[in-house]
């Protein structure tokens, strides 16, 4: 199980740097797909099987298509031929570098990498002290919809409205004579 | 695996992203970086939910799902806004208020 964890993480990573490097926004957006269905895999691997449904449906099947009917719509083979770069791109790499050390430096002298690796990540063993028996899939659907609808209820309205205008908006924003 | 090192995907997938907001030029690719940042986050949420098993984190996920697709409906319609008026993709061409 380890080994495919890290394997996965593997591909995500690639997936990120093929989005960050790619030439074609094309190959950035399937890179970025295919790390959103490792995602997923590894939200299973992690006992969140709700979101890792959520994340295939929203992310990889709703979101990814309308990102490439934006593509369809805009790209050119003029702007591939340009650079693809700003003149930033090497502070821009020295400050990303800097806050990913800091926040790896963080990380390494907090509470949770103190113990030995770490807690391991897939829940069967840490299942053992939240519940006396090991959960099965479908009850993580039916606790996370109790923590949504009781404790979140208010902010999941604010969502589907936050939702509703956000697409208004986009429909203003690409509409013919605004 | 342990926790520490899937959060440090995380921040992995999140610091990429940042760098691609600040250094790519094609505007799609700069929408592409801000999911990816999202990635990162979602990922840390569920992360430590694992760790604590509290379904707290993955409830924000679905959060961070919902406002991403958001980002993204804007986010396009600013690229097809901008593309309409400046036939093209470029965030560089797009320097208006510079003066």
């Amino acid at each position: 199980m380890t080994v495919f964890m890290i394997l996965l993480a593997a591909v995500i990573v690639a997936c990120a740097l093929g989005v960050v490097f790619a030439r074609s926004p094309i190959t950035a957006a399937v890179s970025l797909l295919v790390g959103f269905l490792g995602l997923a895999v590894l939200y299973l691997a992690l006992r969140a099987e709700f979101v890792a449904a959520v994340q295939v449906l929203v992310y990889a099947g709703g979101i990814m298509v309308l990102y490439l009917f934006g593509i369809m719509l805009v790209d050119n083979q003029v702007l591939r031929l340009t650079r693809q770069v700003h003149f930033q791109a090497w502070p821009a790499f020295v400050l990303v570098l800097a806050l990913f050390l800091w926040m790896g430096h963080r990380l390494y002298h907090s509470e949770y990498a103190a113990s030995p690796g770490g807690r391991p990540a897939v829940a069967a063993t840490a299942d053992a002290e939240a519940s006396p028996q090991p959960a099965p899939a479908a009850d993580n659907t039916r606790r996370v919809a109790k923590v949504l609808y009781g404790d979140f209820l208010y902010p999941f309205e604010a969502a589907s409205i936050l939702l509703l205008v956000a697409v208004v908006g986009g429909v203003f924003l690409a509409k013919k004579e605004v | 695996m342990s926790i520490p090192a899937l959060v440090l995907v995380g921040f992995l997938l999140f610091c990429l992203g940042i760098f691609g907001v600040l250094a790519r030029r094609n505007f799609i690719v700069v929408l592409l970086s801000i999911e990816l940042i999202f990635a990162g986050a979602g990922l840390n949420f569920v992360a430590f939910s694992n760790l604590w098993q509290n379904l707290t984190g993955q409830v924000f996920t679905v959060f961070l799902i919902a406002v991403a697709a958001g980002e993204a409906a804007v986010g396009l319609g600013l690229l097809i806004a901008l593309y309409r008026v400046k036939h093209t993709a470029n965030v560089d061409e797009a320097r208006e208020l510079k003066g």
